[in-house]
């Protein structure tokens, strides 16, 4: 049965506490710790009988309670070890992992439900609240239970999956979402619950896909696959596996990444989509050390660096300036002898709107997953380009998310078509939905969320994006990394 | 065109205004920090500013006009140690105030002083205008000629070139000549000009390239970084210099390996937290500082080669009257904008080696390079700031740092002096 934590607002006297108590029992639950800083207790309740206290008016907030007692950090990700996993260190990461999951489901529902009612009755948001709940209620039973055979975490690995899966496309359906409920809230609300929303979802999916891959870089399922393969028995082999990933990866953490190398792949994907939609190719060059690599999360490197040279091809080629390179600068940090004091110049944490307060310090359950230690080396990667430059008018805008510049008279608009961006809209059109097309795991390109997106994965490991707009030249992006940390 | 009669009959309004707010900021901040012994001088100067100006009487005449001048010019010098007093000041009061309420009151009173001094040296350069042999009251004037003008058609291009060969000679002389230093390259638009006080863009072009400079050449010298080759080369300065229809921008770029990170939270505030100890030992060996390009200037041995002045007093009077003297106006009066005014008529670069005490300016433009007064970009975003401009830095931690400044190319900036100094004396 799941374990909640009930608290009480400030002003509510012993007996309400008492009384609240009472309820909570009467439902058959049972009270577990009381809290005396703050007024409050945790309780464990059956099913369904939530919204009875919920419903109590001195109730503050009745929250899943988390059982890990320790704010999330990466080095919990990498705790299980190197892989291949064996099955127990497996089952414990899949134990893990659910242990996590549902709390941050949790907080999702709880955030889309602060909407206005007209917003998330907007079938498109509405679908996503469903994605919600339905992927919490398929793990709340296995939270009463536990993982304790290896059918079990198949089982649940699958269970991942289909979340994954679930909720690709959230982005675009919430975005059009938005989009069609404009007039019943505001850009900055929006901005500010995508904001909140993203990032969470950032979170949350990489716990998801590590133990994912986790899963397929284990013992047991290479056991299994090679036994299968052998049976050569064209019924039972099972769908090929996914190659094993190279010897450097952890679960979805690449130890060894060189952004350089990243740098030239993505380049080229969107250097071929230019020559599509203008006919030309720009060019880029990579300097500084280009050999540097450090311990990042491939695929969130990746998006950003597809977005922000989107961003530099594109207003390279407009301004007539494809001849120059775009120079995109690789700066490695030095390594730091002692930790280093936290820098003001890094944006700050996105959970510090979301922990309650300092009631009580395991709650940092939406926190973003902390690098392994502060020495992680990072990497800082500048991309300058002769685009033009960004006008001061734009400037302000474009880190919100695209919804704001659509025209109010066509609902029909693409999400895409009206990204700040603003330069020749037909080849804006084109690019975005041939790189839409042909990315097809990422359905959220084109959107004009790239920026800010791209700013919500590099904020999520404590690093950052900074744009320095030389207007009527060119503009320069400052992409700062923290690495998750060195990893023995 | 600023009418003669009406500006310089507000001045003395306008400067007791600015100075009494001042003081009040000032009574206001806490005891602790008043009685700091730096900040207690800046306060005595201040309230002897604000007696000595309500005792001038309403200008009438000529003769009162010159006195008043007198007065401006004697005040103007006395006031020169200001910046380096509150900074130790400030420093000393490391922990006894918040620092970012004492930055508050740094940026208020740094903006409040520019206000004041260009609205002293505009009085000053109307009185020249007024008094010039050329002038009659009435007469029409040239587009190219304004009266009382203290801004001047800065090229962008030209204003770097010079700065950074003063830069790098004053460091080569400090660092000896087997430190190689390294070039300033400039592109963009080199066209690109704007209406500016001179001395105030000369002043943060001069830090940020000193900065620049200054971190390059010690990366690269394999003395202090062994992994460097001896003879190796050090990267050029980029300079880029960008104009578009509202704004001037001027990126420098350089590859002097980042701004530490230790650092980075204080870059940008005048207190400096754990080093602030060594800053105040420092700052304790700098007479006084003005804050302009002629900090910058060479030792007194080399004036002779100094090409700032002659090019600023060639701006000043364009086609008219050619000035004879380097520094000062066609009247002999000293080249406006320039903060260390000498009120004897020598224009600076001509004195003699250690004659006028303001000759000491020239000491902190050689200051060597460890003396670390960790005020320039501060200060120089009080600068750059004041005229609607900003400036930025962005660093790339062992790489290097670009540096931003922009610059507003809209609006009369004389207007906007008026504007700024009834705004101040709120």
């Amino acid at each position: 049965m799941p374990s909640y934590i009930v608290t009480l607002k400030n002003d509510a006297t012993d007996e309400q506490i008492a009384e609240a108590k009472q309820r909570a029992k009467d439902q058959g639950g049972q009270i577990g710790h009381e809290y005396t800083l703050i007024k409050g207790f945790q309780v464990i309740l059956p099913e369904g009988t939530v919204s009875t206290l919920e419903s109590i008016e001195h109730v503050e907030a009745v929250e899943l309670d988390q059982e890990a007692q320790h704010p999330l950090s990466l080095a919990d990700l990498v705790k299980h070890g190197r892989p291949p996993l064996s099955a127990d260190a497996l089952l414990a990461s899949a134990r893990f992992t659910l242990s996590l999951l549902p709390i941050r489901l949790a907080h999702r529902i709880q955030a889309l439900r602060n909407l206005p009612y007209i917003v998330v009755s907007n079938p498109n948001v509405s679908r996503i609240y469903n994605n919600y709940q339905h992927s919490l209620s398929t793990l709340l039973p296995w939270q009463g239970g536990t993982i304790s055979n290896l059918d079990d975490e198949i089982h649940f690995t699958e269970v991942l999956a289909e979340l994954v899966q679930t909720h690709t496309d959230t982005i675009p359906v919430l975005a059009r979402g938005f989009l069609e409920c404009r007039k019943y809230i505001s850009p900055a609300e929006v901005t500010r619950f995508l904001d909140e929303h993203l990032r969470a979802r950032i979170g949350t999916r990489l716990i998801a896909e590590h133990h994912i891959a986790l899963h397929f870089s284990s013992t047991p399922y290479l056991d299994r696959a090679k036994a299968a393969a052998a049976a050569s028995n064209p019924d039972t082999v099972p769908d090929p596996p996914p190659p094993p990933p190279p010897a450097s990866y952890i679960g979805v953490i690449d130890t060894a990444l060189r952004p350089a190398s990243l740098v030239d792949s993505c380049g080229n994907f969107v250097a071929d989509i230019c020559e599509l939609s203008y006919g030309v190719r720009p060019r880029w060059v990579v300097d500084g050390e280009p050999d540097t690599t450090f311990a990042f999360v491939p695929s969130h490197l990746e998006y950003i660096l597809t977005e922000l040279l989107k961003n530099a091809f594109r207003a390279t080629v407009e301004n007539g300036m494809s001849r120059e390179p775009v120079v995109i600068t690789v700066a490695p940090e030095p390594p730091e002898v002692k930790p280093a004091p936290s820098s003001s110049s890094s944006s700050p944490s996105p959970s510090s709107k979301h922990t309650e307060g300092q009631k009580d310090e395991s709650r940092g359950r939406d926190a973003p997953i902390a690098p392994l230690d502060d020495n992680a080396p990072g990497v800082t990667i500048r991309i300058r380009d002769r685009g033009g430059g960004i006008s001061s008018d734009v400037l302000p805008n474009i880190w919100s998310y695209s919804f704001t510049t659509f025209n109010n008279d066509s609902d029909d608009a693409l999400p895409g078509s009206g990204s700040w961006g603003g330069g020749g809209g037909g080849a804006d059109d084109a690019l975005s939905v041939i790189s839409a097309a042909s990315n097809g795991a990422s359905s959220i390109a084109g959107l004009g969320y790239g920026l800010p997106l791209s700013r919500a994965y590099a904020e999520y490991f404590g690093g950052g994006i900074a744009v320095q707009s030389l207007h009527g030249w060119g503009t320069d992006v400052y992409l700062r990394l923290k690495g998750v940390g060195r990893i023995e | 065109m600023p009418r003669f009669s009406v500006h310089n009959v507000k001045t003395p309004a306008r400067l007791m205004a600015g100075i009494a707010h001042r003081i009040r900021d000032m009574q206001r901040l806490p005891y602790v920090v008043v009685t700091n012994p730096h900040i207690n001088e800046v306060y005595d100067l201040y309230y002897t500013a604000f007696d000595t100006f309500r005792k001038v009487k309403e200008i009438k005449t000529t003769e009162d006009n010159d006195r008043f001048c007198k007065t401006i010019r004697s005040m103007l010098k006395a006031h020169l140690p200001v910046i380096p007093k509150l900074a130790m000041g400030i420093l000393e009061c490391n922990g006894l105030m918040d620092a970012s309420e004492l930055d508050k009151f740094m940026n208020t009173i740094l903006r409040s002083r520019i206000s004041r001094r260009v609205i002293a040296e505009q009085h000053l350069a109307l009185t020249d205008t007024f008094n010039a042999s050329w002038f009659s009251p009435g007469a029409k004037l040239s587009e190219s000629e304004f009266i009382g003008e203290v801004f001047l058609k800065c090229v962008a291009k030209d204003v770097v070139e010079r700065v950074a060969h003063t830069v790098r000679d004053i460091l080569q002389h400090a660092y000896g000549s087997d430190v190689m230093l390294p070039e300033v390259r400039i592109d963009g638009h080199l066209d690109a000009n704007f209406p500016y006080i001179l001395s105030h863009l000369e002043y943060i072009i001069g830090e940020l390239l000193r900065n620049s400079v200054q971190a390059v050449a010690e990366r690269y010298h394999h003395d202090r970084n062994k992994k460097i080759p001896p003879g190796t080369k050090p990267p050029p300065i980029q300079v880029t210099i960008c104009e578009s229809s509202q704004h001037v921008i001027i990126r420098i770029s350089d590859q002097g390996g980042g701004i530490h990170r230790e650092v980075l939270p204080y870059l940008w505030s005048f207190s400096k937290g754990p080093a602030s100890q060594q800053i105040l030992a420092n700052l304790g060996k700098v007479p006084k500082m003005a804050a302009t390009m002629q900090e910058l200037q060479v030792a007194d041995e080399q004036q002779h080669h100094n090409p700032i002045t002659t090019a600023s007093s060639s701006r000043h009077n364009p086609g008219k009257n050619p000035n004879p003297n380097p520094g000062t106006t066609s009247s002999g009066m000293p080249a406006v904008g320039s903060e260390s005014i000498e009120f004897d008529g020598q224009p600076p670069s001509a004195q003699a080696p250690g004659g006028d005490p303001n000759s000491s300016l020239a000491s902190l433009a050689s200051r060597p390079p460890n003396l670390r007064l960790g005020m320039g970009l501060p200060l120089s975003r009080v600068y750059a700031e004041y005229w609607a401009g900003s400036l930025a830095l962005h660093s790339l931690e062992g790489y290097g740092v670009d540096a931003f400044l922009q610059i507003s190319k809209l609006g009369n900036k004389n207007e906007q002096l008026t504007t700024r100094a009834s705004m101040d004396a709120v």
